[in-house]
C-alpha cells in the first residue's frame, strides 16, 4: 500500500470518521426527491408508494420482477442482432433500391466525419441496450442461482443508470417519422430488421417497468450478507 | 413557504443518508458529513446531497443555453438533389413537414427539438434560481416539473435520429442523397448538457430551508 497504518493520510475525507452502520430502523425510509423522513408503510405489489410532501414516487412494488426482467431481458437479447444488424427498410424508387440498417445509420455519421454524434448514436442506439440488457440477464441469473461475485452491486448500479441512456424507443418514433418522410419519394419495404426493432424496443421497455430496485437490492444485499457476513461499519 | 406542506423532519437533519444509488437509509452522525466510505449496499459514495450541485447544474444549463443557439440557427441537414445542394435548419424541416400537411409529425418534431429542449433550460434555470433565491413557493409543482425535465430529455434525440436515417436511406448516389450539416453536432451537444444537468440536479435542495447546507 502507499500509506502504512501508522501514517494515516492526512486528508480530512480519507480519514474514516463516520461510522457507517446500517439503519436501526429498517420501518423508515426517505423520500429520495425531497429527503421527508417517513415510516414505511407495509405494501402490497402493484402499489405505489407517493410521498406526503412532495408527491414523488417513492416506491413502485412490482409482481414477479426477477423472474419477468430475466425472461424479457433474454427475449431482448435474441432479437437484438436482427434488430441492429438487419435492413430496417427497403427504398425503391425510380428502379434503384436502398437499404438500411441501425448499424448503417450509426456509420453514416462515423463517414461524415461528424464523430462525435456518431459516438452518442453508437451508444445510445447500439451499445447501451445491448450492455443493459445483457447485465440484467446476468444480474438476474446471479440472483437465482444465488452465486455472488463482489462486482454485483457494481453490475446494478450501472444497469440502473443506463436507463435513460439506452434510447430504443426514441429511435423507432424516428424510424416512423422517416418512414413518412420517405414515403413522398420512394416505396417503403420493410424487412426483418423493422419488426425486431419494434419487438427490441417493447423489451427494453418492458425490462424497465417490470425491474423492482428496491426487491433487487435486498436480494443483492442478501447475497453479499451470506458471503461477507453482516458488515460491521459497511 | 416549505411550512405550508406541513414541517416534518428531513432524513439529513435527524443523522440518515440515503445512498443515491439504491436508495438504502444509512445512519450517519448529525450533522451527517460527507465522506467517502462506501454504502453498506450498493458500494456507491454516499453523500446527504450531491456533491458541487448547484454549481455543476449551472455550467452545464448554460453550456447549452449558448449551444442551443447555433443548434437552431445553423443548417441540420444538407440535401442533395440533382447536383443541387440545399441545407435547411430545424425549423425547415418543421416547415416542410406544416407545408407537406403532415401536422402531426410536425408537432411531434417541434415538440422533440425545439419545445423540449427550450423547456428544460427554462424549467432548470428556474429551478436553479428558486434555490439560489430561496424562493419557497409552489415547491410540489417545481418537483413535478423537474421529473417531468428528467423524464422527457431523452426524447430530444429523435432528430438527431431521423437525420441519421435519412443519410442511410436517402442515398440514392448521385441522384439524391442526404447528408448531416454541422448544427447536427451542437443539437447532440445541447441534449447531452441538458441531461446531464437534469443527472448533477438535487431536487432535495429545493426542499431544505438553508441553501448554504452542502
Amino acid at each position: 500500500m502507499w500509506y502504512n497504518s501508522n501514517n494515516y493520510p492526512t486528508f480530512k475525507h480519507f480519514v474514516p470518521y463516520v461510522t457507517y452502520t446500517m439503519s436501526e430502523d429498517p420501518s423508515l425510509i426517505a423520500c429520495h426527491a425531497c429527503d421527508l423522513l417517513l415510516k414505511k408503510p407495509v405494501t402490497s405489489p402493484g402499489k405505489k408508494l407517493i410521498c406526503p410532501r412532495c408527491k414523488s414516487t417513492l416506491y413502485h412494488k412490482k409482481i414477479d420482477s426477477v423472474n419477468k426482467v430475466m425472461a424479457i431481458s433474454f427475449s431482448g437479447l435474441l432479437l437484438y442482432y436482427p434488430a441492429i444488424f438487419a435492413p430496417l427498410l427497403t427504398l425503391s424508387s425510380a428502379g434503384m433500391t436502398q437499404k438500411g440498417s441501425v448499424f448503417d445509420a450509426f456509420l453514416s455519421f462515423y463517414h461524415q466525419e461528424y464523430y462525435f454524434v456518431a459516438v452518442i448514436l453508437f451508444l445510445t442506439s447500439i451499445f447501451f441496450p445491448l450492455f443493459k440488457l445483457s447485465l440484467l440477464l446476468s444480474i438476474t441469473i446471479q440472483i437465482k442461482l444465488q452465486i455472488y461475485s463482489r462486482s454485483l452491486p457494481f453490475l446494478f448500479r450501472t444497469a440502473n443508470s443506463l436507463d435513460e441512456w439506452s434510447m430504443p424507443d426514441v429511435y423507432l418514433i424516428a424510424i416512423l417519422v422517416s418512414i413518412i418522410k420517405i414515403s413522398g419519394i420512394a416505396t417503403i419495404h420493410y424487412n426483418l430488421g423493422f419488426v425486431s426493432f419494434v419487438f427490441l424496443t417493447i423489451m427494453t421497455r418492458a425490462t424497465a417497468s417490470a425491474i423492482d430496485s428496491e426487491l433487487f437490492w435486498q436480494k443483492v444485499f442478501q447475497l453479499k450478507k451470506s458471503v461477507k457476513g453482516v458488515p460491521a461499519n459497511g | 413557504m416549505a411550512e405550508k406542506y406541513g414541517k416534518r423532519q428531513t432524513a439529513m437533519e435527524s443523522g440518515f443518508i440515503t445512498c443515491h444509488d439504491c436508495g438504502n437509509l444509512v445512519r450517519a452522525g448529525t450533522p451527517p458529513e460527507v465522506s467517502h466510505l462506501g454504502c453498506p449496499r450498493c458500494n456507491a459514495l454516499i453523500h446527504a446531497r450531491k456533491p458541487h450541485s448547484l454549481s455543476r447544474t449551472w455550467a452545464l444549463i448554460i453550456t447549452s443555453a449558448v449551444l442551443f443557439f447555433p443548434a437552431n440557427l445553423l443548417p441540420i441537414m444538407r440535401v442533395d438533389f440533382m447536383g443541387s445542394q440545399q441545407y435547411s435548419t430545424i425549423m425547415d424541416g418543421i416547415f416542410y413537414f406544416f407545408h407537406e400537411k403532415e401536422y402531426g409529425i410536425g408537432v411531434i418534431i417541434f415538440t422533440a427539438s425545439i419545445l423540449v429542449p427550450f423547456f428544460k433550460i427554462i424549467g432548470m434555470t428556474l429551478i436553479l434560481l428558486s434555490i439560489q433565491f430561496n424562493w419557497k413557493s409552489w415547491l410540489r409543482h417545481k418537483t413535478a416539473m423537474f421529473h417531468f425535465i428528467e423524464f422527457i430529455g431523452r426524447w430530444s434525440m429523435l432528430d438527431i435520429f431521423v437525420i441519421a436515417l435519412m443519410a442511410t436511406l436517402v442515398n440514392f448516389g448521385s441522384l439524391t442523397s442526404t447528408q448531416a450539416a454541422p448544427a447536427a453536432s451542437y443539437f447532440t451537444a445541447v441534449v447531452l448538457c441538458t441531461m446531464f444537468a437534469a443527472l448533477t440536479f438535487d431536487s432535495r435542495l429545493l426542499w431544505d430551508t438553508d441553501v448554504s447546507s452542502p
